[in-house]
């Protein structure tokens, strides 16, 4: 069967840093494929070269038609992390801005939406404004707003960051409905007992490479290991390097302007040495 | 252009709008004040400042005279102009303006000033002693400066009388016959446009920038620090498209609080002119066209250079910092513009970004249509614009616009 989406030999690098190397990643259809590693693994680079916001280094990312995901993004429907909801308007009138954006009618919107808003008990919040929104509320919208267009591909970077528990459930739960629905969902977090709970496939992105691409039980055997756990640290054992803000990438003039106003950190003490030992 | 591209760009400048109208200080910042500006400035200020001189017209105000010898007709001159006279005796004193002993007095206020007067064989010497910081002190200088000319008018005419010369053909052999305005072969209409040649320019250029400042930012800076510019770009819009529908909605804005506050100048003009004095400039169909498509041009470079230098920033404060301070990109040349002769003017001038709109506009609203001349602004400023944009868009499709939200 032809993948709904395909990664080859995908490499992004901004200035030095090689935030991905050679990916190789296909997506099949029907699938809940997790993208699970550490802060500045590189999950985010990966899903914004899905989404066609970044264009590799090298490598290609294609849909199954051939195209490039640039060509056809209303194939998708992503969450990013920040949700992205403007605050003055409500959570209906985000969800119609991107659904006529993707060029879809106001009414398939509204079916669309009245149905997922259900699941999610938000129907009485879709026309509220967003500002007063919690972090859950925030998130159940950004999930309506992906999905109103009715995508082939869902998109979703670590959807339940912040979220109390019952949102997250929610959140969870509508997952395993658009995979019983036969939807495809790519769902970036760092929490493997959610990967595990949620995706049929885990890929194990370090440093900016995939280090492991399998189901859980798949993982196990690879590793010998027992639990999820034991099978990341086995595949990891690299120190993780530090997440690269880009805000830090400023110019040279900017760094040594800030540098000089930043005073220096106190020394840290010398640890005294037990000569006994 | 597509139907669908057609359809995105109107999309995004509606949101922008309707995210802009429902935002009730920006509206007050872009549309209120720009409205009200001119009338206050133009009505209010004038009332406030007829109020503060109606204040200082009632001052009871006492001062010092210093003399050997006053003159009846001078001492009535200074009763009528409301001041109360307190006579001491001349000083012993090298010059007149010398402070002298009067020094401290004058300065702690205990007195309003001191007029030191003194005749000198058929002329008289005098010096008024004030303290030029006090409203006080100020008032009673003018007042007394008053009542001083009064007098050596009266004094010069007397003068007159007694060589036996007419006072009139005397002092006034070279009359104006006539109605001095009669004489202005220029029509009201012509006057009209020279008069607000000198305004609508200005407050075009300035106001165009400025209130396209706070949406530029807003749409761009502003989305990336929010973090809804990263779900905006998996959009299946293009980055052009993104900077069309951005650039419709700054330019809707900045239009309408130009328009807005162009008819604030005119009402206020208008008010304090009695509606009389100032008429409409008679401008041709052609002449109102090629102002308007002058303030589009302009229009299209400004906007397009503020939506890009904003979406090059990285926070709304970083857009801030490189934004305001270029203000005076655009007030310099347009006050420069303001003493340029167009009479004879070189067509080198209307080659020179900000320069060349600035000065179309004068030439059009004095209805000098110089086909040289226009072709010149218009053609440099369609590069102008083109470069502008082209920048704006080579801003937009910046890889690192999404990254800062890392």
């Amino acid at each position: 069967m032809q993948p709904l989406l395909t990664l080859t030999s995908v490499s992004k690098s901004f200035g030095d840093l090689q935030a991905l190397d050679r990916v190789d990643l296909d997506i099949n259809a029907g699938e809940v494929v997790g993208l699970v590693g550490s802060n500045g693994a590189g999950k985010t680079t990966l899903l914004r070269l899905m989404a066609g916001v970044y264009t590799p280094t090298s490598g290609t990312v294609l849909l199954a038609d051939g195209n490039p995901v640039t060509k056809m993004r209303q194939a998708l429907g992503v969450v990013p992390e920040s949700t992205g909801l403007y605050s003055r308007l409500t959570a209906w009138e985000n969800i119609r801005y991107h659904s006529r954006m993707h060029g879809i009618s106001d009414k398939d919107a509204w079916a669309r939406t009245a149905k997922f808003a259900q699941h999610l008990d938000m129907v009485d919040s879709l026309g509220r404004h967003t500002k007063g929104f919690s972090r859950g509320m925030r998130q159940k919208t950004a999930l309506l707003r992906a999905l109103a267009h009715g995508p082939s591909i869902l998109l979703l970077d670590e959807p339940t960051a912040g979220l109390d528990i019952t949102s997250a459930r929610t959140v969870r739960r509508l997952v395993h409905q658009l995979k019983n629905e036969g939807g495809t969902v790519i769902y970036s977090t760092h929490q493997l007992a959610e990967a595990e709970q949620v995706c049929d496939r885990i890929v194990i992105v370090h440093n900016g490479e995939v280090r492991a691409d399998g189901s859980p039980e798949e993982l196990l055997k690879s590793t010998n290991s027992t639990s999820l756990e034991d099978a990341y640290v086995a595949l990891t054992k690299d120190t993780a390097r530090q997440r690269q803000e880009d805000d830090e990438k400023e110019g040279r003039f900017t760094g040594m302007w800030r540098s000089f106003f930043t005073p220096k950190p106190p020394a840290t003490p010398a640890l005294e040495v037990n000569e006994d030992e | 252009m597509s139907e669908l591209t057609t359809y995105r760009i109107k999309a995004i400048a509606k949101k922008e709008l309707v995210e802009f109208v429902r935002d009730w200080r920006t509206i007050m910042a872009i549309i209120v004040i720009p409205l009200l500006m001119f009338p206050l400035l133009f009505i209010l200020f004038p009332v406030l400042l007829e109020s503060e001189a109606a204040e200082l017209d009632a001052l009871e105000l006492t001062v010092i005279v210093q003399t050997d010898l006053m003159e009846p007709s001078l001492e009535q001159a200074i009763h009528n102009v409301s001041i109360q006279i307190v006579y001491e005796e001349l000083p012993n004193l090298t010059v007149l303006s010398e402070p002298g002993e009067d020094l401290d007095r004058v300065r702690n206020l205990s007195v309003d000033a001191v007029l030191r007067f003194e005749q000198d064989n058929s002329t008289w010497n005098y010096a008024i002693l004030h303290l030029s910081t006090s409203e006080r002190s100020n008032e009673a200088w003018n007042r007394l400066l008053d009542a001083l000319s009064t007098w050596e008018s009266e004094e010069v005419e007397r003068r007159i009388v007694d060589s036996g010369l007419d006072v009139n053909t005397t002092l006034d052999p070279l009359r104006w016959d006539g109605d001095v305005s009669q004489s202005d072969v220029a029509t009201s209409g012509e006057q009209a446009g020279m008069l607000l040649s000198l305004f609508i320019p200005l407050v075009l250029a300035i106001w165009t920038y400025s209130s396209a400042l706070q949406p530029s930012i807003d749409m761009t800076a502003g989305e990336r620090e929010r973090g809804t510019l990263e779900a905006l770009l998996c959009l299946p819009c293009t980055r052009m498209e993104l900077l069309l529908g951005k650039w419709v909605a700054v330019a809707t804005i900045t239009g309408v609080g130009v328009v807005l506050q162009i008819c604030g100048l005119l009402f206020a003009i208008g008010y304090l002119a009695s509606s009389s004095v100032i008429g409409l400039p008679e401008l041709s169909v052609l002449t109102v066209a090629l102002i308007v498509a002058a303030i589009l041009l302009f229009a299209i470079m400004v906007v397009a250079i503020e939506l890009a230098l904003a979406m090059r920033s990285h926070s709304v404060k970083e857009a801030g910092s490189i934004l305001a301070p270029m203000l005076l990109l655009i007030v310099f040349p347009a006050l420069f513009t303001q003493v340029i002769n167009l009479d004879g003017i070189e067509s080198f001038w209307f080659a020179i970004p900000v320069v060349n709109i600035l000065l179309a506009l004068r030439e059009l609203l004095m209805n000098r249509v110089i086909a040289e001349h226009i072709l010149i602004w218009a053609g440099t400023s369609i590069v102008y614009a083109a470069l502008a944009a082209y920048y704006a868009s080579r801003q937009f499709n910046r890889e690192d616009i999404v990254t800062s939200l890392s």
